[in-house]
């Protein structure tokens, strides 16, 4: 087995970030009472941040993924991952026209924050994959 | 499934005794990649190809060789 690479080190700690994530929503959930869409608008807030602050750091260092093997890995994962988006998405819409509305704002965030750790996860676990299968 | 491009730069490397890491810097990418490549995990892009028949100063085909997969019978 060969050593991890940098890149695939980072998506082992994303991983381990998003696991965090879930355990501690669950335990919120367990623990608090109905309308939670505080957390999840905080999550995404912070979700967003994050993408934010790590672009602008990847543009001012010129710290981008270099290697053809790391860029073909992580076009393979943003595929899944917007296939997963895009199906949110039209499912999204589908609610909406089958409702004629988005019932409330909370339930829309929700939804959202569903979508958001869904495709992040499935993008994460792809690349690993992927890292795993041409070591 | 197997690939069907073999190589020859585990070989080559070691004739040279050149490690990994030294060929993976003299032509871009990581070390993971080029051990990849060894295996037959991973096939490069023809500029990467090129770049290692360059740096060991042999023709392309004598550095990747390819072995078209069998027709299926019928």
């Amino acid at each position: 087995m060969t050593r991890l690479s940098l890149q695939e080190k980072m998506l082992w700690v994303q991983l381990l970030g998003i696991v965090v994530v879930v355990l501690f929503y669950g335990h919120y959930l367990v623990h608090s009472g109905p309308g939670h869409h505080y957390f999840h608008a905080l999550l995404i807030g912070l979700l967003f941040l994050f993408a934010t602050f790590r672009l602008i750091l990847r543009r001012s260092s010129g710290n981008v993924a270099e290697d053809e093997r790391d860029r073909l890995i992580a076009s393979i994962g943003a595929r899944w991952s917007n296939i997963i988006l895009w199906l949110g998405l039209v499912t999204i819409l589908v609610l909406y026209w089958d409702q004629g509305s988005m019932r409330s704002a909370h339930f829309l965030i929700g939804i959202l924050f569903h979508l958001l750790v869904l495709a992040g996860s499935v993008r994460i676990i792809r690349e690993i994959v992927a890292y795993r299968m041409s070591a | 499934m197997k690939s069907p491009l073999s190589n020859t730069i585990r070989e080559l490397r070691a004739a040279r005794s050149m490690t990994q890491q030294e060929l993976a810097d003299l032509i871009a990418v990581t070390r993971q990649t080029v051990n990849a490549i060894e295996g037959d995990k991973y096939s490069p892009s023809l500029e990467v190809a090129f770049r290692i028949a360059y740096v060991f100063g042999v023709p392309l085909e004598q550095v990747f060789r390819y072995d078209p997969p069998r027709a299926r019978t019928k």
